[in-house]
């Protein structure tokens, strides 16, 4: 015996409305623009890397792989620890970039997840 | 996840995957990581990464190329007409079920909803952010009836669930982990709704509290956060999401103040609280040869402190128990006492993946946690340094002079009340929901 058809069974997706939006600050949740990479290096050699510890579990024992890893490899290449300060998911201290900006010439950040 | 993250926050970073998980393994295997392949691309890992570092930027790597993301089209608001079991199938296949068969949402059953509260449907009760799609929306009384019809709720439940949903607090956390909530609802409504706090108040059983702890999954599921394998990634996943333990505080057998009381509101005022964390531990026994505090002090050794927050939930019978024998006048003095007298060795606190994942960087300069940092590995510390984030509640049928200890931290209490429907005494004059009258001359 056929099933009765059900008619005007609401969309749970279709109350939602989407904020409007107004350019790329819009959409940046920190309310900044878009950002651009910056210029690469020609090469590493003689370079300072910042290796930044996240905090994220066992972001410390990789970054000490990695570091031990340059150190085998690339030994003319300087790799400088530090620990993310403030809170592990927001962006909200600049003192580190602004000492990576100063003394360093590249930053891997890691790990997340 | 990635991808769309740094699209939506506007910043196109590279970035390497290495196999997953990292935290646990040993130095050998994350070496390996290190030199093997990135799972996603199949080249080598630190080949992507000294790649990262020198090759130049690229065309589509710049800013404008990251075009801010939109819906496109409109999502129809009426689903196509079918039957029971093909529109069951096609809202599990969507991902809008928690895997259990739903209430359908019909025109006519959201309108019956609706009546539970004065609010019009059309009224944006809150803004979130969806995980999945990485758009905010906002979302309306209709949207959290058409979840609560869903769910199985009754008119008389929305003003609870649109309470919980103006918080835009998720039930359910994308992450690897398996976080987990509990929701306790407080004030008169309880006992309006019929909420179970007594025995068997977390057992299946009661409708409120399995549906409004349901609703609130369902919403979830709704704003993108429990999306499997897209957004929700969490290894093994945490039963308790199932309904987020709903309950009601059984405030007429506990000898303390009511939970909603201590965070500033009026008895008479009715209120959610939402708690989260990970890990619960439930009593098997009572406190036959060490007192209750003595007992708890042992099981909070298996928690970790994190912002030296934890949450018990103690039968009356135990409540009772502390306060008449042990001399607790509050929840207050029991909290404090736990506080002063659970204590562990400094690396045992540190040393914990989420004591140093989350709170490591605030030994660089914060007190007292810098020193604590700086003490050897076995110097005591205490580490519930903030006792008024110990949560006390009362819950239970007093069968058994039982307890449940957590580490679910309070995130939040809300009044409930301004989402009822329109009561007597709100519509005094009779004229309440009557059209405006017309205007007496039209010429």
């Amino acid at each position: 015996m056929p099933t009765a058809t059900l008619s005007a069974v609401l969309n749970p997706e279709s109350q939602q409305t989407v904020s409007p939006i107004e350019g790329p600050a819009a959409q940046n949740g920190n309310g900044h623009g878009f950002s651009t990479l910056a210029k690469r290096l020609d090469s590493l050699n003689g370079k300072t890397i910042y290796l930044v510890d996240t905090g994220f579990g066992g972001s410390t024992q990789f970054l000490n792989q990695l570091q031990t890893w340059f150190a085998e490899h690339m030994p003319s290449v300087k790799t400088v620890r530090r620990r993310k300060p403030g809170n592990i998911f927001r962006d909200d201290s600049k003192e580190l970039w602004n000492e990576i900006k100063d003394k360093g010439q590249a930053a891997v950040l890691g790990v997340a997840g | 996840m990635v991808k769309d993250d740094r699209r939506f926050h506007g910043v196109p970073l590279r970035f390497a995957y290495t196999p997953h998980p990292v935290v646990g393994m040993p130095p050998t295997v994350l070496r390996g990581y290190i030199e093997g392949k990135d799972p996603a691309t199949n080249r080598t890992v630190i080949d992507e990464l000294l790649e990262a570092l020198t090759k130049p930027v690229a065309a589509n790597e710049r800013a404008e190329s990251f075009a801010p993301i939109s819906r496109t089209g409109t999502r129809q608001a009426l689903l196509e007409p079918d039957t029971e079991d093909n529109l069951q199938r096609l809202f599990y296949e969507r991902g809008w079920t928690d895997g259990l068969p739903v209430i359908l949402p019909t025109e006519e059953r959201v309108a019956r909803m609706l009546t539970g509260t004065s609010h019009a449907p059309d009224e944006v009760v809150g803004e979130v952010f969806l995980f999945d799609t990485k758009e905010r929306v906002k979302f309306t009384v209709e949207m959290v009836a058409v979840v609560g019809v869903m769910a199985g709720a009754r008119p008389e439940h929305l003003p609870v669930l649109l309470a919980v949903a103006s918080t835009t607090h998720p039930a359910i956390q994308p992450s690897t982990t398996p976080f987990a909530c509990m929701l306790m609802v407080n004030g008169p409504i309880r006992n309006e709704l019929g909420m179970n706090s007594g025995i068997g108040a977390f057992a299946p059983g009661n409708l409120a509290n399995s549906v409004i702890g349901r609703a609130w999954t369902l919403l979830t599921i709704n704003w993108g956060h429990m999306r499997l394998k897209k957004t929700l990634w969490s290894s093994q996943g945490n039963p308790l999401g199932y309904n987020n333990m709903c309950v009601a505080e059984n405030e007429e057998r506990s000898p303390w103040e009511p939970f909603h009381v201590q965070k500033g509101l009026r008895a008479d005022e009715s209120a959610i609280s939402i708690f989260r964390g990970w890990s619960f531990i439930n009593n098997g026994g009572g406190a036959s040869h060490r007192s209750v505090g003595r007992e708890i002090l042992i099981q909070l050794q298996a928690l970790p402190a994190l912002y030296s927050a934890a949450t018990l939930i103690l039968d009356p019978i135990v409540a009772r128990h502390l306060k008449r024998d042990e001399h607790f006048e509050t929840k207050v003095d029991f909290a404090r006492w736990l506080a002063e007298n659970y204590k562990i060795p400094a690396g045992q606190f540190w040393d914990t993946d989420l004591i140093d994942m989350l709170m490591g960087p605030m030994a660089e300069n914060v007190e007292p946690y810098a020193t604590w940092k700086k003490l050897p590995k076995d110097a005591p510390i205490a580490p519930y340094n903030k006792p008024e984030n110990i949560n006390i509640v009362v819950v239970g049928g007093e069968t058994s002079p039982l307890w449940k200890t957590s580490d679910f931290a309070h995130i939040t209490t809300v009044p409930v009340d301004k989402w009822r429907a329109h009561t007597a005494a709100d519509c005094a004059d009779g004229s309440c929901g009557l059209p405006d009258p017309e205007p007496a001359n039209q010429s």
